[in-house]
Order: structure tokens, then C-alpha cells, then sequence
């Protein structure tokens, strides 16, 4: 061991150590200390001795990963010679208290290490020798000081995350103070062997260690842990010592069960809701222990047994309960069998979630857990655990006979799942539930059809769906053939009604006659297959009782029995296994006494048939799956009959309805146990008795299911027609899309699909179709966190979307709007889709797109970028810049219609008038100067890389991903048109060059200027500037001019000076009348304007365009006040009815209800007159025109019913208006009151007949009033001639009464003098 | 950079090679593995995927679905991915295999079963060297997007924890500051070597 140190090693050392004293910068420092640390490590303990206070100088460096790594090379030291430990613990006490956290943390690193060494090798030596050496006893005894230091950090209150490591210290030494149980029991035959110390080991007594001492020391520490975690302590801990603490107890009860008893209260006790930190963070704790709880949960040994059920009832509470169950079958596959028998009835409540994925493995362990399903009610009946134990062996055994229906049952649902990458939802949830009622109801018979209705009617068209999936599972393989879809669609129906009570013989024989009725079909069937088909003949039981409880032995016995008990008919379900035997198909039916025998050779297990019928499920030999040996001896013969006499082709539909309706109704009878008596006349012909079989489930192979799936969906997809006529097309929809999506997509139904959708996108709801499943696949991508079922959804969405997307482009017309009103509710538009409609939007900027593309798709593309941008805000930027690269489109056509877009439409937005303007500016700059436009374009890149930047992170929290994939593609865009852009600009731009390029900002200019301008100009007033342009104003501006005059003089008196200018103006320079207009109100007239002036002038106006007539008669109906505007109306108004419809009412409404300044503008009867003044020919107003402005003034009833008449001058014309515009007209004269309906009739004799006709039509003449039936002569009234007397004089009257009204009128006639 | 990070996800191509990328380029020591027992990528259809050891480089990868359908893996994401992930490393690790690989001080996980998946092999592990390792689970869906995102996310998480002399003592603060700010629930474990 001695040995003198190598002077060129020792010098070499030295050096070493100085230079990581000296050493500036850390990172030469740290790589120093690690070449000394290696170099140390190669000495001996002699040499070392003499270096050891030159190390522990090291961690005097002020630097913390210096001392932590000297406190690491002094820790590997000691544990390398432990002579040294009474110098190196004294250290590590000291660097336990170093400030730096990570230092003290080595320290305590290095302890453990230590003690474990110190520990060993004193319990080891102390073994072979009786008595120790001084320096071993010093080194102990130092250790245990080093640990209780440490004991005090893991105990006390916040010490910080060096406790951390503490508490993982004080359940090192717990498992070091306990024994393994799996460790070796016995020490090393000699001591230089290495294996897993195990305290156990001084058994035999020990000079220093007692066994005992350190067993109790252990378990006081343990004590002290748990502790910890009860309330209120638990409180002040940090959720990090928490997750610790739980960690640690975990892996002790696992390690050394004898403290499971100890640890499992205080862990199930902890309430998960109490690890609330600071109010937020509980997760970490809440996981800790489950995971805690779960590994718990796989212990194995015997005192772990009693805790089972409360732990797994804490999972269930922690949501858990799936993880739990497949914990539990990991310990049960690992199990042997002696054990699991023994644990069984521990687990019997728990098993029920188990049975299917044990079903699903088709493993031993499985069919033996099913077996105890049933005898939890056995077992629930018995309280003590204790008992249970010694129980379960006989109760599993009897009831296995009497499960075996049940198992069969599940083994529908689960045969799906049997290939694991097959993605089918096995769910227990509401769609399971819903199958069970419908099962229930069916089995009900035929009084249960119409509460079978209610409940589909209430069920929603995705949930039905769900449950026709769900039950799908259970289909035979069915080959539909096409040409007999109706009839077989009839016939699904008579079926579908005839609730499967009982079906008598002559169902058996419509069956076999309608098989025989379609021969094609058996030829249609693969010939591969064999096809299994059931019949089930709902029978009756009499002694099920019996049965269940009997020696499964006996089934043969039984079955003779019943044989000549003629009478009692022993089964509840009697499938009667038939087969179709194709051509070509070389497997004969096996005779049942040979399956029997397989059937007793799988399962080994005398009379477990149901264990033979499971493999019969499982197996993908349909062959052999076809009979059951459940069909014991007894049924020998009714099976090969059926098979045998005439292989019964049974119409695929027909048994896919019974199969549907059989399994829910076969589930119901046994878990109710209920049993019916009825006994049908199939006894007669079925002179065998069949003993009691299970449900009738079989088996698909892969290739079987995936021709069904499919047949299955093209049925559902051709059958359109059938369901358009019957209803239920949501149903349809439903179930195409969640088929479509679901099923594997190997069969490519979406294909299908599509194909049926675009053959016919409107008669086929391809709209409503295509969201449907672009719905599904959406919510699958998003819903997915497994990468390759994210990605395939993801990925099959684009697909689909993108060849409807393709196919709307390609065959409908351009003004069709099915593309845009798909990609404005499509869920997410990928990239292609975007894409294609970049394309459409700017033909040419890709190589596919077609170059004679229309004018007319640009168009469209156009109108779906716009619809696109008002809808999905998000793609907003994308579509965007679609628009404007449209909007510097080489083509003008395109270019042209892209600018109108975005000037008129898009521009208006705030949200994007930015960024328009931006790339406007940036495109007029590119033709003044090619640098500007690189360093603007430049600019922009740095500033859009900018926004996406900031865009990207307030994303963050929101995950757009919609948002994160289009950033990318506008930045692609807008570099693709700078691109082009730069490119271009390179050489001298062309003239057309510039146009392209400066059109779009001069159309934003002049949107802008006009947009401004009244604000301006409000802002400014009237300024002399303004004033003096005015008066003289550029060429060119008349458009600008007459935006500035209309602001000037909107809503307020114009002042004298302006009404100067412009007039000045007008007879100077521009001679048009047009700008005389706004200030047409405020001429005054004696002034400067005679009345012909204004005639001529307003003659002017009129021979104006019709826009600036309309502006101009709205100036006029704010209600200024206008001294001619009588005449100007009458001169206006024909002009004023060639107006569209809805804007004369509005005029009309104006003008009859004027303003707050002025009152009317005209009377109802001014209007009439000026209507009647209207000469179509003259005026060139179509006739239509003017009865459409008579009916729109009698449309406003409220002002003309009531008044005309009551002015005399006005009836005159009300009348001849009324005859002008016969027969509209009439409803309004019969509104008159009698009297001057009468008077009307006198005065224009020419209406009364026609009117008289009017009124003569029963639904008419019914709703008038007998006055006024009267008055028109349909009716007799003697009274009537009095009456026309009384309204004939207050007509002509019209001083008498309404004196206002009276003065109104002289006022108007008056002013229209004037 | 005081600490070593992995990113761990199932296969060890979108989520962990996401993460993985950024952090290096962000100039952590970083390294990233998957917990599953093969490598996974999406194929023609969900019953067919495309089934790689560990191991396996990603050039091999990006060769061999290049070869069978590059349209498809290219619109899909899959080659770009794979182009990705060749630039940050040789081949996809696995976790269960990475002891020589050194402590971490930090692991990310981006789903709950991998967390799971790495705590259970910490814990069989023999556990030492009392090192402690914290074990993150940052719940990221797997698809290319949100592993961009997650990535982000993790590496905020990281520059915070490497702003903090020791993670032992302020873990709690800085989980709760980072749920507040993020909204996104973490889940934490602490284990050790």
C-alpha cells in the first residue's frame, strides 16, 4: 500500500492545483479541477494523505462550481479509501452549510456515497472478523455524524432545495437500515465478492451493528417522513418536497413491503385538493401520488394485497381508474397463476373494466379474469376479504359455466379491437349505453316500436350515428347487390318493423325463398369467405335455472334429457349456425363432435366451453367459428341438416338486421336473468332440442371487416335516393362522415366520397357533405396528440378539401359561389387551398395555373379573397395580399378588377387601409427609383418580420395554428411580388411597366383625397385661400370643387361671399349649372336670379346626371329654405319618379315630411298633381314609372287617405291620378269613406264601372264594408242617396272646417305664386 | 449554461427534435430522446405507418420515404421534418437507453406518458449518485404546429430556470409565474440519479 509518490506525479499534481487556484476565467478552472480529479483518482491513499489539504484548500475558491467539484473529488476520494473518511467528513459537515445551494447539495451527494461504502464495508468486516479496527469504528462513527447533520437539514422547515436531496438521503438510509426482501439473504461467501448489501446479513450479530437498533432507527425516520405529510404539516411544504416525500415512500413501500401498511394510509389520506401552492400549482403533487399510487398498486407481495381495493378506489377518484386497470394487468400477466387465483377475489369489483382489454389480448389470463365477473355478486354478499380468499377457487369455477354469456356477448364489442392498430372507439359511454336501451326495447317486441321511435327521434343525427357505429361492430360480413338495392331496402324495412320476439317457420322459409330469389348473391361472395349467418329463433326456457347451475359435465346428459321432454324448450337464444358453401370453397363444414374435441383440447379445461367459444371468436378462421360447440351432440344433427340438406343463402341484409337487434337484446336477457315462456311452433320443426348457446357473434378477419366496412358505406352513399324519399338524409350525412373518417382508410371512403359528392355538388349536399367530414377530420387532427393519427387526419383533410376545392374551380361556372361558401366555412384552409386561390386570383403566377384563364374566374377569386378577408380574420393578411398582388398584375383586365376591390372595398377597412397603403407606396416607389425600392422593400422585410415576431408571441397562449402556418405564407407572398418587382424595375421601366405598378396607389389616392377633403375643408372653414381657388380653380378639379361647395354649404346658410364666388364663377368661367347646385337654395332669387333664370337653370339641372340630380333634389329636401321649390319639384319630379323605386319613396318621404327647418316641401296633393302633371310621352317616363310613384304615395296612406279629400283642388287631381293609374288605384279609392267615394265616382264617371268590377270579386266585396258596397251599388242601402247628399256638400265645403288646414293651402298656393 | 437539458417525446422527431433544434441554436447543451419502443412516422394510412429502430439516422428516413412517396411526405410535413431533425443530429435516441449518456439536470417531456415513461426508468434506475433531476411535462399536441410553439414555450422555461442559481429553491416560484404567464399547465417531478 505504501509507496512513494512519483516526483514527477506529485509535481505535476501540485502544478495542477495551483493553476486551478490561479486560474481566471471559470471555465479553465473547471477543466483543470477535472483533470486533477482524474489524476487524483489514479493515486494511491499514501500519496493522497499527503495531498488531501491542498484539495480541501481548493474549496476556499470563492468561485461555487469550483468548491462544488473539489467537494466532488473529496467525496470520491473517501468513498475510494474510507481511511480517509475521519478527515472528509468533518469537511462535508462544513460544505453542508456552504451559501451556494449546489455545493451544499454535492456535499450531501458525496455523504451518501460515503456512508453506504462505510456501512459495507464495516458490517462486512465486522462479519469475518469479531472485532473492528480503530480507524473503521472512527469512520462509522463519524459517518452517523455526517448523517444526522443531514437528518436535521431533511427535517426542518425550510431549508430549501438541499432538503431536497436530504430527505432522498433519509430514504437511502432507511433502505439501507431495512432488509431486502429480494436481496440475497445470505453475505458473500468471502468479502472481496461484490453483490447488493442487505442489512439481513448481520442477523448473525455484529461487533458494532445491531440489527435491531438499525431497524427502528429506520423506522423512527420513516415515521418522521410520513409525518410530513399529514395535515397540517403538509401544508407548509413546497409542492418540490412534497413530490419528493411521496417519491421516497413510494419506492420504500415497493422496495421493502414490510412498511406498506405504514406508508398506504398516509398516502391514500393525503387529499390531493390540499397541495395547493401559493393557489395555483397542485399538479406536480396530484401526479406524485398517483404515480405513487400506481406503482404501489403493482407490488406483489402479500401485505400489499389488503390495500389494493382502497388504492385503486383513490385512483378512480383521481381520474385514473383506466391506468389503474392496466397496472393491474401488468402485475397479473407477470404473476404465476397460484397467485392470481389467490388475488382474484380481491379484485372481483375491480374486474369489470378489465375484462375486455383481457378478452381483447385473448390471453389465458383473460378468459380466467372473465370468469370472475360474474361472482363479484357472490363475493359482494361476503364481507370479510379474509374470507373471499379461501372462497374464490369454487366460486370462479361454478360460474364460469354460467358466464359464459356474457363473455360472449362483450366478445362482439371487443372482436373489433382484437387488432390493435385498428382504431375503433370500445367505449363504455353514452353510445354504448344508448345501444344497450335500443336493446332493451327491442327485446320488448312489438309494443316497444313506438317508444323505439321517441328515443331515435330525440337522438341527434351524430349520436344515432355513433350508435349504428358502435353496433356495427356486430355485422356479419353482407354483400349487397346493387341491382336489388331497393327491394332489399323494403325488405330491410318489414324486417326492421318485425320486432325479433319470435320469428315462426315461415320466416325461416321467406328467408331461405328470398335467398333463392337472389342467387347472384352467393355467386357476388368472395370466395375466400365463408359467410356465417344466423338465424336466431327466440325460444323459450323452462328450466334455465337448471342449467346455470349444472356440472357443465353434464351438457350432453342435459341435452338428452330435454330431448324427450318434447315440450320444454330449454334454450333462450338459439342461433342455428348455417353456412353458406361457395363454389370453389374447399373446407367442409366440420362436423360438431370435431369441434368439440378441438374445443376441449384449446381450453383444457373440462366443461369451460365458453373458453372454447372465446377462441372460436378470436380465431380469424371463420370456418371454424361457424359452429359453436356449444351445439353439443344433441344439435349435431339440426346443424348439419341446415348445413347440410340446402346451404342456406340468408339475404346479407336481412341477417345484418339480426344480428343489430340480437346482441344488445341477448346482452339484456342476460344480465336480467329474465326468462320467457313462450313456446312457438318452431318446436314442431326443430324436433332437437339445442342446449343454451351464447349470442351469436362472429369473428371477421381483417380483410372480411374492411370488405363489409366498405360495402357497408357504398351502400349508404348509393342509397341517397331511397333516403331522400324517406327522410333521414342528416342521418346519412352523420354517418358518411364519421364512416368516411373512422373506418381504415385503406379503403378509401373519402374517395368514395368525394366522387359521389362532386359527381352531383349540388343534388348530392355535397356542400353540406364536404363540411361534415372536413368537420371530423379537422376535430381528429386538432383532437389527436399521437403524431401519426394527427398527421394522417391532418393530411387526409388537405386532400379532400383541396380535390373539391379543384373540382368546384374546374366545373362550375365562374358566378357560382360554392368555392367561396366553402372556403369560408371550411374549419382551416391549407396551404395549397390558399394556393389555388392565389392562383385564381392572379392567373399565371404559377406554371399549372391555366393561362387563358377567364376574366371572369379572376373575378371570382377576387370575390372569395374578399369574402375571405370580412370572414377569417386570421387568413386575413394572406388573402390580402392575394388582392394586391392582383392589383399589380401584369394583365390590366385582372389588375383592373383587383384594384377596384381594394380600393372601394378593402381600402375602406381600417384594419388593413394600412398595410394597403404601405404596399401601394412601396410599388409607386419601385418605378421612381430601383435602390429606394430595394431598401423599402428591405425596410418592410424587417418590419413584417417584426409584426410576425410580435404576432407569433401574442399568439403563444392562443396556438393559432391557423395564424402560425399563414404568417409564413404572406411573407412568402410579399417577397415573391418584391421579387418580381425588383426584377422588373432592374432595367428602365416601361411605360406599361409604371402603370402596373402606379395604378393601385392613384386609385388609393384619389379614395384618400375625397375621403379627407370635407374633413379638411371643415376643419380649414371657409378660408379666403379657399376662397380664392374657388374662384379660380385649377382645370380638372370640378369633381374636388364640387366635394368642397357641398361641404361648405351642408347643413348650414352659405355665406354671402361664397354664394358670390360661385356665382361668379358660373357666369365666368365654368359654365356648367352643376356647381351651382348646393348653393341653389340660398340664391336669392330677387337678386340675382329672375324666376326664368332659375327655370332655365333648374332645366339645366334636370339635363344633368342622374346622380347629380338625385344630389341635387336631396339638397333641396334638407328642408333649405328654397323660395321656388315648388316649381323646381314639379320641374324635377319626372325626373324624380324615373328614380329606382326605393329611392323615390325616400325622396317622397322627404318631401312630404320636409325637415326641422321647414316644414313639408309639398303637400300629398302637390305630389299627386305633379304626378298627374307627368306626361309620359313628353317626358319620356315609362308609364310603369309613374303608376309606380302612385302607388308609392298611396303606399303612404296615413298623409294622403286622409287629406286629399278635404282640399278641393287637390281631389281633382287625386281623381285623375286615381284614373291614370287604374287598377292600382282601386284599393285606395274603396278606402275612402263612403261619402267621398261617392263623390269620386260622380265627379269621374269612367272609374265607377271599373271599379264596380273590382269591387265585385268575393274576396274583395267580403271585406268591404256594406257602406261603401253601397255606395258602388252591390249592396241595397236606402239610406245611401242622403249619405252621397251630406259627403257631396262637405266636399265642396272647405271653409267650414279645418281652418289650419285651409290656411296651409292658401300658404302653399301662395308661396307657389311667388 | 449551467444545466444539461433533454427533450424527450414518443418517437424522438417532432416535438423533442423541435424543442431540441431551438434550444441548440439557442447555444444549450441539450439533447433529446423518445420513449417509445420504435420510431414512428405517418404513413400512406394510419394502419400503415412507417416503423424505424432507434437509431435509425434521419437521412436513412428521409431517403426512404423521399424514395416512396415525396409528394406525400412533403405535403405532410414528414421530409421537411426529417430534413429538420438531420441538421440537429445523427439518429433518434431512446430514453430507456441513454444512461451513458451522463445526468441530466433537466428533462422536458412534451405528454403526460412519456413524463410517466421517464419518471418509471428514473426510478429503476439505480439511484445513486443522489443527483437530482427535474423532470418537466409541458403537454404539447404532436403535430408540427404546436411543436413549434411548445418548443418556444420550453425554451422560455429553460432560460428561466437558467436564470436561477439553483432550481431546487425557487422551482415552485418559477412554475407558478410561468403558468401565469402562459396559461398552460405544467406538470413537474423531481427524481434522481
Amino acid at each position: 500500500m505504501v509507496g512513494i509518490m512519483n516526483p514527477v506525479s506529485r509535481e505535476k499534481l501540485a502544478s495542477l492545483s495551483s493553476s486551478v487556484k490561479f486560474a481566471i476565467d471559470l471555465g479553465s478552472k473547471l477543466e483543470l479541477c477535472r483533470q486533477l480529479k482524474h489524476d487524483l483518482l489514479e493515486e494511491d491513499a499514501a500519496d493522497l494523505s499527503e495531498f488531501l489539504p491542498r484539495i480541501f484548500d481548493l474549496y476556499s475558491d470563492p468561485s461555487g462550481p469550483v468548491r462544488k467539484f473539489a467537494t466532488e473529488i473529496i467525496g470520491e476520494i473517501g468513498v475510494k479509501h474510507l481511511e480517509f473518511v475521519p478527515e472528509i467528513a468533518p469537511f462535508l459537515i462544513t460544505v453542508l452549510e456552504d451559501a451556494t445551494p449546489a455545493v451544499a447539495r454535492q456535499s450531501i451527494a458525496c455523504s451518501i456515497d460515503l456512508f453506504r461504502h462505510t456501512l459495507e464495508k464495516t458490517a462486512i468486516r465486522g462479519l469475518y472478523s469479531s472485532e473492528l479496527d480503530s480507524d473503521l469504528e472512527s469512520s462509522w462513527s463519524w459517518m452517523l455524524k455526517l448523517k444526522e447533520k443531514i437528518y436535521s437539514i431533511a427535517f426542518q422547515p425550510g431549508s430549501g432545495g438541499i432538503r431536497l436531496v436530504a430527505l432522498k438521503f433519509v430514504e437511502a438510509v432507511i433502505l439501507l437500515y431495512t432488509p431486502n426482501p429480494n436481496g440475497s439473504p445470505e453475505p458473500p461467501p468471502n468479502e472481496g465478492t461484490s453483490i447488493e448489501f442487505n442489512i439481513t446479513w448481520l442477523r448473525g450479530g455484529h461487533p458494532l451493528l445491531n440489527v435491531g437498533d438499525l431497524s427502528i432507527e429506520a423506522s423512527q425516520r420513516l415515521v418522521l417522513l410520513l409525518d410530513q405529510l399529514r395535515f397540517p404539516a403538509v401544508k407548509s411544504l413546497t409542492t418540490s418536497v412534497i413530490v419528493v416525500i411521496i417519491n421516497s415512500l413510494s419506492a420504500i413501500a415497493k422496495k421493502r413491503p414490510a412498511y406498506y401498511g405504514r406508508i398506504l394510509p398516509v398516502l391514500l389520506s393525503l387529499d390531493p385538493p390540499s397541495f395547493v401552492i401559493k393557489g395555483v400549482h397542485v399538479y406536480g403533487a396530484h401526479h406524485a401520488l398517483k404515480n405513487a399510487l400506481l406503482s404501489c398498486l403493482k407490488c406483489t407481495h402479500p401485505s400489499a394485497a389488503p390495500w389494493r381495493e382502497r388504492i385503486l378506489g383513490a385512483l378512480k377518484e383521481m381520474k385514473a381508474g383506466g391506468l389503474a386497470d392496466l397496472a393491474l394487468n401488468q402485475v397479473h400477466k407477470i404473476n404465476g397463476s397460484v397467485e392470481e387465483e389467490k388475488d382474484d377475489s380481491l379484485l372481483i369489483k375491480e374486474e369489470k373494466p378489465l375484462t375486455k382489454a383481457y378478452d381483447a389480448a385473448g390471453s389465458n389470463v383473460g378468459r380466467k379474469r372473465s370468469g370472475t365477473e360474474d361472482s363479484s355478486d357472490l363475493a359482494e354478499k361476503d364481507e370479510v376479504s379474509g374470507k373471499r380468499v379461501k372462497a374464490t377457487p369454487s366460486v370462479s369455477e361454478e360460474s364460469t359455466k354460467e358466464l359464459n354469456r356474457n363473455i360472449t356477448v362483450s366478445q362482439g364489442d371487443i372482436s373489433s379491437t382484437q387488432s390493435s392498430t385498428r382504431k375503433v372507439d370500445v367505449d363504455t359511454g353514452p353510445v354504448q349505453q344508448l345501444v344497450g336501451m335500443f336493446g332493451a326495447l327491442v327485446a320488448q317486441g312489438e309494443k316497444a316500436v313506438g317508444s323505439l321511435g321517441i328515443l331515435i327521434s330525440n337522438i341527434s343525427a351524430d349520436l344515432l350515428a355513433e350508435v349504428v357505429m358502435a353496433n356495427m361492430c356486430n355485422l356479419p360480413p353482407t354483400h349487397p347487390h346493387a341491382d336489388t338495392d331497393d327491394e332489399l331496402l323494403e325488405d330491410m324495412c318489414i324486417v326492421g318493423s318485425d320486432t325479433q320476439a319470435k320469428y315462426p317457420p315461415s320466416f325461416l322459409a321467406d328467408v331461405i325463398s328470398l335467398s333463392s330469389t337472389f342467387p347472384p348473391i352467393a355467386s357476388m361472395l368472395n370466395s375466400q369467405q365463408s359467410v356465417p349467418c344466423k338465424i336466431v329463433i327466440q325460444k323459450t326456457e323452462g328450466k334455465e335455472e337448471v342449467d346455470v347451475v349444472a356440472d357443465p359435465n353434464s351438457a350432453l346428459a342435459y341435452a338428452g334429457t330435454t330431448h324427450e321432454d318434447e315440450n320444454a324448450l330449454l334454450a333462450t337464444d338459439l342461433p342455428v349456425s348455417s353456412n353458406i358453401v361457395l363454389p370453389g370453397m374447399k373446407i367442409d363444414l366440420p362436423t360438431p363432435s370435431d369441434i368439440h374435441d378441438t374445443g376441449n383440447l384449446e381450453s383444457g379445461i373440462p366443461g369451460l366451453d365458453s373458453s372454447f367459444h372465446n377462441d372460436g371468436l378470436s380465431d380469424t378462421q371463420a370456418a371454424s367459428s361457424l359452429v359453436s360447440t356449444d351445439i353439443e351432440d344433441a344439435s349435431q344433427e339440426q346443424a348439419t341438416s341446415f348445413g347440410g340438406k340446402s346451404p342456406l343463402h340468408v339475404l346479407p341484409s336481412i341477417s345484418l338486421d339480426r344480428s343489430e337487434e340480437l346482441s344488445p337484446k341477448a346482452a339484456v336477457t342476460d344480465s336480467s336473468s329474465l326468462v320467457s315462456s313462450t313456446v312457438t311452433s318452431v318446436v314442431s320443426s326443430c324436433p332437437f332440442v339445442l342446449p343454451k348457446m351464447s349470442a351469436p357473434v362472429v369473428n371477421l378477419s381483417e380483410d372480411q371487416k374492411d370488405d363489409v366496412q366498405k360495402l357497408a358505406f357504398v351502400r349508404i352513399v348509393e342509397a341517397y335516393k331511397q333516403i331522400a324519399v324517406a327522410g333521414g338524409s342528416q342521418v346519412r350525412s352523420s354517418l358518411l362522415a364519421y364512416l368516411g373518417v373512422e373506418l381504415p382508410s385503406e379503403l378509401e371512403l373519402q374517395k368514395v366520397l368525394r366522387e359521389h359528392i362532386l359527381s352531383d355538388y349540388i343534388n348530392h349536399e355535397g356542400h353540406e357533405l364536404t363540411l361534415r367530414v372536413l368537420y371530423r377530420l379537422f376535430g381528429k387532427a386538432e383532437d389527436e396528440s399521437d403524431f401519426l393519427s394527427c398527421t394522417t387526419a391532418a393530411s387526409a383533410y388537405e386532400t379532400f378539401l383541396l380535390a373539391v376545392a379543384e373540382t368546384l374551380r374546374d366545373s362550375f361556372p365562374p358566378s357560382d359561389k360554392s368555392l367561396s361558401k366553402l372556403l369560408g366555412e371550411a374549419p382551416r384552409l391549407p396551404k395549397s387551398v390558399l394556393n389555388l386561390l392565389g392562383c385564381l386570383c392572379s392567373p399565371g403566377i404559377s406554371e399549372k395555373a391555366e393561362e387563358s384563364q377567364s376574366g371572369d374566374r379572376v373575378t371570382q377569386g377576387l370575390s372569395t379573397v374578399w369574402s375571405l378577408i370580412l370572414l377569417r380574420p386570421p387568413i386575413r393578411d394572406v388573402c390580402l395580399k392575394f388582392a394586391l398582388q392582383s392589383a399589380v398584375h401584369h394583365l390590366e383586365e385582372v389588375r383592373m378588377k383587383a384594384i377596384r376591390l381594394v380600393a372601394n372595398k378593402l381600402y375602406p377597412l381600417q384594419s388593413i387601409a394600412q398595410q394597403i397603403e404601405e404596399f401601394a407606396r412601396e410599388m409607386l416607389l419601385s418605378v421612381v427609383n430601383v435602390d429606394a425600392t430595394e431598401r423599402t422593400s428591405a425596410e418592410g422585410l424587417i418590419s413584417e418580420s417584426h409584426k410576425q415576431g410580435r404576432g407569433e408571441d401574442s399568439d403563444l397562449e392562443k396556438s393559432s395554428n391557423e395564424h402560425q402556418s399563414m404568417s409564413s405564407i404572406s411573407k412568402d407572398i410579399s417577397a415573391d411580388v418584391r421579387q418580381s418587382e425588383t426584377s422588373h424595375s432592374g432595367s428602365s421601366p416601361s411605360v406599361p411597366e409604371a402603370q402596373r405598378c402606379m395604378s393601385l396607389y392613384f386609385a388609393l389616392c384619389t379614395k384618400a383625397i375625397h375621403r379627407h377633403i370635407p374633413i379638411l375643408v371643415r376643419t380649414m372653414g371657409l378660408s379666403s385661400d379657399l376662397l380664392e381657388i374657388i374662384s379660380d380653380p385649377p382645370s380638372g378639379s370640378e369633381n374636388l370643387l364640387m366635394q368642397v361647395l357641398q361641404t361648405l354649404t351642408e347643413g348650414t346658410v352659405p355665406s354671402a361671399e361664397l354664394i358670390f364666388t360661385i356665382k361668379k364663377l358660373f357666369d365666368s368661367k365654368l359654365k356648367d349649372v352643376e356647381i351651382l347646385v348646393p348653393v341653389l337654395p340660398f340664391l336669392p332669387g330677387h337678386e340675382h336670379f329672375t324666376q326664368d333664370d332659375i327655370y332655365e337653370k333648374v332645366a339645366g339641372i334636370i339635363c344633368l346626371e342622374k346622380q347629380i340630380l338625385v344630389d341635387a333634389l336631396l339638397g333641396f329636401m334638407l328642408g333649405t329654405l328654397f323660395p321656388i321649390t315648388f316649381c323646381l319639384v314639379l320641374l324635377l319630379f319626372p325626373h324624380l319618379v324615373n328614380l329606382p323605386l326605393d329611392k323615390l319613396q325616400a325622396a317622397l318621404t322627404r318631401l312630404l315630411q320636409g325637415s326641422a327647418h321647414s316644414g313639408p316641401v309639398l303637400t300629398p296633393a302637390e305630389v299627386l298633381i305633379a304626378i298627374h302633371g307627368i306626361d309620359p310621352e313628353r317626358d319620356g317616363i315609362p308609364l310603369k314609372k309613374v303608376t309606380d310613384a302612385c302607388n308609392a304615395c298611396f303606399e303612404q296612406r296615413h298623409i294622403f287617405t286622409q287629406q286629399i279629400w278635404k282640399y278641393p283642388k287637390l281631389w281633382v287631381g287625386f281623381l285623375k291620378c286615381a284614373l291614370l293609374t287604374k287598377p292600382q288605384s282601386f284599393s285606395v279609392l274603396l278606402q275612402l269613406p263612403p261619402p267621398q267615394l261617392e263623390n269620386a265616382l260622380n265627379r269621374t264617371a269612367a272609374l265607377k264601372a271599373p271599379l264596380v268590377a273590382h269591387a265585385s270579386q268575393q274576396n274583395i266585396r267580403n271585406s268591404l264594408p256594406r257602406s261603401v258596397l253601397a255606395v258602388l251599388g252591390l249592396a241595397p242601402d236606402t239610406q245611401s242617396s242622403s249619405q252621397a247628399q251630406t259627403s257631396q256638400a262637405h266636399t265642396g265645403d272647405t271653409s267650414n272646417s279645418e281652418k289650419d288646414a285651409a290656411v296651409t293651402e292658401k300658404s302653399k298656393e301662395s308661396s307657389s305664386a311667388g | 449554461m449551467k444545466f444539461r437539458y433533454a427533450m424527450v417525446c414518443s418517437s424522438n422527431q417532432n416535438r423533442s427534435m423541435e424543442a431540441h433544434s431551438l434550444l441548440k441554436k439557442q447555444g444549450f447543451d441539450v439533447s433529446s430522446y423518445g420513449t417509445g419502443a420504435h420510431v414512428k412516422l405517418p404513413g400512406p394510412s394510419l394502419r400503415e405507418p412507417n416503423v424505424y429502430e432507434f437509431g435509425t439516422p434521419y437521412k436513412h428516413m428521409f431517403d426512404d420515404l423521399r424514395r416512396k412517396d415525396p409528394e406525400l411526405y412533403k405535403r405532410n410535413g414528414i421530409l421537411p421534418m426529417l430534413k429538420r431533425n438531420l441538421s440537429v443530429k445523427l439518429a433518434p435516441q431512446r430514453w430507456q437507453d441513454n444512461a451513458a449518456d451522463g445526468c441530466f439536470d433537466i428533462v422536458f417531456t412534451f405528454e403526460e406518458k412519456v413524463f410517466d415513461m421517464v419518471l418509471e426508468d428514473l426510478h429503476n434506475r439505480d439511484q445513486v449518485l443522489l443527483k437530482s433531476v427535474l423532470v418537466i411535462n409541458l403537454e404539447v399536441k404532436d403535430n408540427h404546429e404546436e411543436a413549434a410553439i411548445g418548443a418556444r414555450i420550453a425554451l422560455d422555461l429553460c432560460e428561466q430556470i437558467e436564470a436561477v442559481e439553483s432550481w431546487e429553491d425557487s422551482i415552485d416560484d418559477i412554475m407558478v409565474s410561468f403558468e401565469n404567464k402562459h396559461r398552460r399547465k405544467l406538470l413537474y417531478s423531481i427524481s434522481f440519479y
